[in-house]
């Protein structure tokens, strides 16, 4: 799609909701005059308020501050905006907000205030997180005008949802106050349903279209008394809602940053040092320079630490050509030699994980220290221990990283798809020396994100190499192996969990002992402040340890791994107890004064229901139960949710998940939930990915694993053929659902391959492994069904 | 060295070298973005479109082997979006990042033109696409419902 500069702006909506994503390039002229302007300049379209622009023919576009990657956000944010605005639904167009309007205006003062009181209160706006201002814009900039111009930790609903139902109230109230103005009648008289309204006693009726330009200039006298509905109260929230860009999708239409062309553009091809922290120490570019279509080449430094969160990647050389796959074949046949730190090469997976299972021996930092958890342990009757293991894992999204940006002596103009569009502006200012409020990013749709809010430094290389090209826009492009040097990594990490039963079989001390390369994230996640099963005596400590590899949030961040050791050492200790393991789960959650333990024990006899937990089951097939929270050890927003896995062994060892029941929570409500379910479908396939076939090794320094042909994604023939999904209502507002879901299909396949073959593995993934089977059932008197 | 290729239905001469992946020359030389490069190795799928009615993982088959034949891309299949199987995959919402979708779904048709009505086996041996988003589940029901679309369409 190669399109005129000043018109790069195509934006085809239908009735149906149908949209090619397009974007506006101002010229030089424009941009020095009104940076950006044009976004929004054409007069017979003036905004209502900075989310919403309607025009004459009633299209309602709605400007999304977070970045589609698949979770929905382009369509549960302009639900959260049309509820209240109540317009048409079907004349509704998502549409990039402005990162750079973001930064350079402040949140209008209404915004600012959270209504209502917190977590339990069903009319307020729940706890939104924002972070205080922060200069690299890694967590957005929270008194900017889009409040939150990010896209993480699943707080997009969550953050959002107020002050995008207010900018809708505020939008409706306007229009309506306009025509009250037009019509001289009091504002009391008139209703607003679909896009219309209505003066009943006079029969007079406008639409927002027509009405717009006068609402525009029609500022609303107390802002701040808008209030925002209430569960009870929507009609469009809360209801199952079609993904409004999956039309463009089906169709191919959909611009990525992959797919972003614009005039004069060439593309480099990059290979990075594939140990972390190494250099180049020499390239030969007479080798190649005589290839079709090569321009140049181009040495890079090692991004500087303070924009990618100290995170060290590697510095490298980019060859930049006509075409893309002329710059990556000459890129392949050009002579390069690394200068690679000894002290990283030296790493390998064995004794990375050495330098781990030591780090456990170590003090640590003690986190949680209740009761006297040493002394219990002297004295009881039966100690369970178990040494649990997960690897260093990519998010391995399908889109390439990829960055098209475009230097000029005043000006960067950056193309990319972006979960924090905000650090990259930083970056790019800090890069080429242009003041921030001169560098516009042009935000596409994202080929999956996955935690791609701890960047990789694809547009750091970019802006250098476009740094260096001034004038000519470079759009770089990562082969799938550069990828997996690009990305950051969820940290490889290990837990010893032990603990002390009485006679009964109920655990009475507990102590558990993770490690992770330092900068690791999450160590916190799912045993602070309070076990989640009730023990008298408690421990949690976290041990780190240096390592080369540039870590950051991955699916899951902490709880991925952290309720993988939880949920398999239960396991292992109601196999210990000789107790059923829904039942030993229920009666440990009831005897805490976890605040939300009513929505666990309802989450596990839900599932347990669901899946017909106890009736008999065919030999060769098991199933395990785990519970699944997020914030479950406070009073604040939570997410609570258990699952049942039903998994089959084959004689041969093949592993099939053959079904999954889920019970899920609500909160007060969930926004749209049928994106709800597409996310929980597609956690089951993530941690069905992560039990069984995924890990990332290194060797000498770098990673192994750096293509599908190594690193296995699973396909549909290993999809469960029955999912079942089951929400429950509960009186807290959730703290999202989008990434920590479905861990506990880790844990459960573990243990149905114990209850089946004998075979207790703790270290992931299972797959490659020898689970073949001939014996008779090893566990027929071990897991007995009952309390 | 030009060579000739006809893509949806449109004869293009193209100015590459003819040993470049079809993948590039769909992409680069004839704007053709809906198909997708993921792995380059063949693995994936995200570069899945017909050559001849047969599904082809583009990155890794010169450009030249499709010399003389008919190339099918996501763009092809209908002008608006129309067609049975992307009717089927707006009715289950199907797509989640959406990235991987074009290769699934040009997948997905060659088995439907090839086995009107595939059972899940079939699905199983034939798509063999990677979702990073794990859309599987919709994926299958939507196979489903447009070859139920599919045979509807041939019955009027």
């Amino acid at each position: 799609m190669s399109v005129d500069r000043r018109e790069f702006l195509s934006i085809a909506a239908t009735a149906s909701g149908a949209f090619v994503l397009g974007f506006w390039v101002p010229t030089q002229s424009n941009a020095q005059s009104v940076p950006g302007a044009a976004w929004y300049e054409d007069p017979a379209t003036p905004e209502i308020n900075a989310w919403i622009v309607i025009s004459p023919d009633d299209t309602v576009t709605i400007r999304i501050g977070q970045t589609e990657l698949g979770q929905g956000v382009w369509t549960s944010n302009a639900m959260m905006v049309a509820e209240e605005l109540q317009c048409d639904w079907n004349k509704v167009r998502p549409q990039y907000a402005s990162a750079n309007r973001d930064a350079r205006e402040k949140a209008p003062e209404w915004t600012l205030n959270v209504p209502g009181n917190g977590a339990k209160d069903p009319k307020g706006g729940g706890e939104p997180g924002f972070a205080n201002r922060d200069p690299h814009g890694v967590n957005g900039i929270p008194d900017s005008l889009y409040r939150r111009m990010r896209t993480n930790a699943a707080s997009s609903v969550k953050d959002g949802r107020y002050y995008l139902q207010l900018a809708g109230a505020e939008a409706r109230e306007r229009l309506l106050l306009a025509a009250s103005d037009l019509w001289t009648v009091p504002v009391s008289e008139l209703t607003a349903k679909d896009s219309i309204i209505n003066h009943t006693a006079s029969g007079r009726t406008t639409t927002y279209g027509q009405i717009a330009g006068r609402a525009a200039r029609t500022p609303h006298p107390h802002p701040e008394t808008i209030k925002i509905k209430s569960p009870d109260q929507w009609t469009l929230m809360g209801t199952e809602r079609k993904n409004l860009d999956v039309p463009a999708k089906v169709m191919g239409k959909t611009v990525y940053g992959i797919d972003v062309r614009v005039p004069g553009m060439k593309w480099a091809a990059v290979k990075a040092c594939p140990v972390y922290g190494g250099t180049v120490k020499s390239y030969d570019f007479d080798n190649i320079r005589q290839l079709p279509g090569v321009r140049s080449a181009v040495q890079f430094p090692i991004p500087d630490p303070a924009l990618t969160r100290g995170r060290i990647f590697s510095g490298g050389v980019a060859v930049i050509a006509d075409t893309w796959y002329q710059a990556k074949t000459a890129l392949d046949r050009m002579p390069i030699e690394w200068e690679i730190p000894p002290a990283h090469a030296a790493f390998n997976t064995a004794n990375m994980r050495q330098a781990l299972l030591a780090g456990l021996d170590q003090p640590g930092n003690v986190r949680v220290n209740q009761g006297n958890v040493d002394d219990v342990f002297t004295g009881a009757a039966k100690v369970v221990e178990a040494t649990y293991s997960t690897p260093y894992l990519a998010r391995a999204r399908m889109e390439a990283g990829n960055a098209t940006v475009l230097v000029t002596d005043n000006r960067v103009d950056i193309w990319i798809g972006d979960q924090s569009p905000q650090e990259t502006r930083f970056s790019a200012s800090k890069i080429t020396g242009i003041p921030e409020e001169n560098v516009y990013l042009n935000l596409c749709h994202l080929g999956g994100g996955f935690g791609r809010n701890g960047n990789g430094p694809q547009a750091e290389q970019a802006i250098m190499i476009a740094n260096a090209h001034r004038g000519t826009p470079i759009h770089l492009l990562w082969t799938r192996e550069e990828d997996f040097i690009g990305t950051t990594y969820r940290a490889m990490g290990m837990a010893r969990l032990k603990a002390a039963l009485d006679a009964e079989g109920w655990p009475v001390a507990l102590e558990v002992r993770t490690a992770m390369q330092e900068g690791g994230f999450g160590p916190e996640a799912s045993f602070d402040v309070a076990s989640r099963y009730y023990v008298p005596n408690y421990r949690f400590s976290n041990h780190t340890t240096k390592f080369h590899v540039p870590v950051g949030t991955r699916r899951g961040v902490g709880q991925a791994a952290h309720e993988f050791y939880r949920e398999s050492f239960m396991n292992e200790l109601a196999h210990a107890a000789g107790k059923d393991p829904y039942y030993y789960r229920r009666e440990l959650i009831s005897r805490t004064s976890l605040p939300y333990k009513d929505d666990m024990i309802r989450a596990l006899d839900i599932a347990a229901e669901m899946s017909g937990w106890g009736k008999p089951l065919p030999r060769g097939t098991a199933q395990a139960i785990a519970l699944e929270e997020r914030g479950g050890e406070t009073n604040r927003m939570a997410t609570v949710s258990a699952m049942v896995h039903t998994v089959s062994v084959s004689r041969e060892g093949k592993v099939k998940l053959e079904r999954v029941d889920i019970a899920h929570e609500t909160g007060f409500s969930l926004v749209n939930p049928l994106s709800v379910k597409k996310q929980l479908e597609g956690q089951i396939i993530w941690f069905y990915n992560d039990a069984m076939h995924q890990a990332n090794t290194i060797e000498e320094g770098r990673i192994v694993e750096n293509n599908f042909d190594k690193f296995r994604i699973s396909h549909i023939d290993e999809a469960p053929p029955e999912i079942n999904i089951r929400f429950f209502k509960t009186g807290h507002w959730l703290l999202g659902m989008g990434h920590d879901r479905a861990t506990s299909v880790q844990s459960a396949i573990g243990d149905a391959i114990f209850q089946i073959t004998g075979k207790r593995l703790r270290d992931l993934p299972y797959g490659g492994q020898d689970l073949s089977w001939s014996i008779p059932d090893p566990t027929q008197n071990a897991v007995p069904r009952q309390l | 060295m030009a060579f000739d290729l006809t893509v949806n239905g449109t004869r293009h001469t193209i100015d590459a070298d003819p040993t470049t992946p079809l993948l590039w020359v769909i992409r680069e030389h004839l704007g053709l973005t809906g198909t997708k490069f993921t792995c380059g190795i063949g693995q994936c799928g995200a570069c899945t479109l017909h050559i001849d009615g047969q599904a082809i993982r583009s990155c890794s088959v010169p450009a030249n082997v499709a010399v003389g034949k008919r190339i099918t891309t996501i763009e092809g299949i209908s002008p608006d979006g129309s067609h049975p199987i992307q009717i089927a995959w707006k009715e289950l919402d199907t797509p989640q990042c959406g990235y991987c979708q074009s290769g699934m779904i040009m997948s997905a048709l060659a088995l439907l033109q090839r086995r009107p009505d595939p059972s899940d086996a079939d699905i199983n041996a034939s798509v063999t696409n990677i979702c990073r988003c794990g859309t599987y589940h919709r994926v299958r029901q939507a196979i489903h419902v447009a070859a139920n679309l599919m045979k509807s369409r041939r019955q009027q």
